[in-house]
């Protein structure tokens, strides 16, 4: 009884070291020091594994989009604020949505050589799925 | 001290107590049988050998149900930032979702 209760002891050790190495190797600790600050652009050099030239480049393209994007946020908001017709907000919205598409698709030729689809496979779907929900509370520009 | 003092009397009786019990002819029989028990239970290293295959299967599944359980529950959390980190990647580049301040 003594012996199987200490097999049953070092099993249940056994497993929980699996479970720890298994988490451990599993785990991305860089993407989720980014996830708890909120710091998108942390997330996307680790997520993707950007190079520092890369992640500059791709800091700069989004720095500049964050100039275009926050005209089309003016664009927007007036149009609302004066209640304007909707097709005009709803072409506003196209604009908006084009430059990003456009910007996406520049961030995704910078990538790592198969990174490129995997980032456009993540982000697009989102545009498309927008649903008016409140305003963002990530960092862009760390 | 009165002889008839209850506490005298407990005294006296205590003193006169004697226990003899019957005693055991087997009482060094069992005294060695036990210790020759203790000196042939197998050790937990005899105990193993002894049960190698159940042993070694036993530790395969544990090892194998912690680590698809490590695995899947560190993918599922990564899952879940990763879905949170686009999601508020994507808003804050769209100025559909943008307020002015």
């Amino acid at each position: 009884m003594k012996n199987f209760l200490i097999t049953l002891g070092v099993a249940l050790a056994a497993c929980a070291v699996a479970f720890g190495v298994f988490y451990a190797i599993n785990d991305q600790p860089a993407l989720r020091l980014a996830a708890r600050d909120g710091d998108a652009m942390a997330w996307l050099r680790a997520e993707f594994r950007l190079s520092d030239a890369q992640f500059a480049d791709v800091k700069k393209l989004h720095d500049d989009y964050s100039v275009r994007c926050g005209e089309h946020c003016a664009a927007i908001m007036a149009a609302k604020q004066r209640v304007a017709p909707a097709a005009e907000i709803a072409a506003l919205e196209k604009t908006c949505v084009e430059a990003m598409t456009g910007h996406f698709d520049r961030v995704a030729a910078l990538l790592p050589p198969g990174e490129g689809a995997r980032y456009l496979a993540m982000v697009l779907p989102r545009i498309t799925d927008f649903d008016h929900n409140g305003a963002p509370t990530v960092q862009v520009r760390p | 001290m009165n002889a008839s003092d209850p506490d005298h009397l407990l005294t006296r009786t205590l003193a006169e107590w004697h226990v003899s019990p019957p005693p055991n002819p087997r009482f060094r029989a069992a005294v060695w049988a036990r210790l020759e028990a203790a000196r042939s239970a197998p050790t937990w290293a005899g105990y193993i050998g002894a049960h190698a295959v159940p042993v070694a299967g036993a530790l395969a599944i544990a090892v194998m149900v912690g680590g698809l359980i490590g695995r899947g529950q560190a993918r599922a959390r990564v899952a879940a930032e990763r879905a949170t980190m686009v999601n508020s990647y994507v808003q804050a580049l769209d100025a559909r979702t943008m307020r002015m301040p």
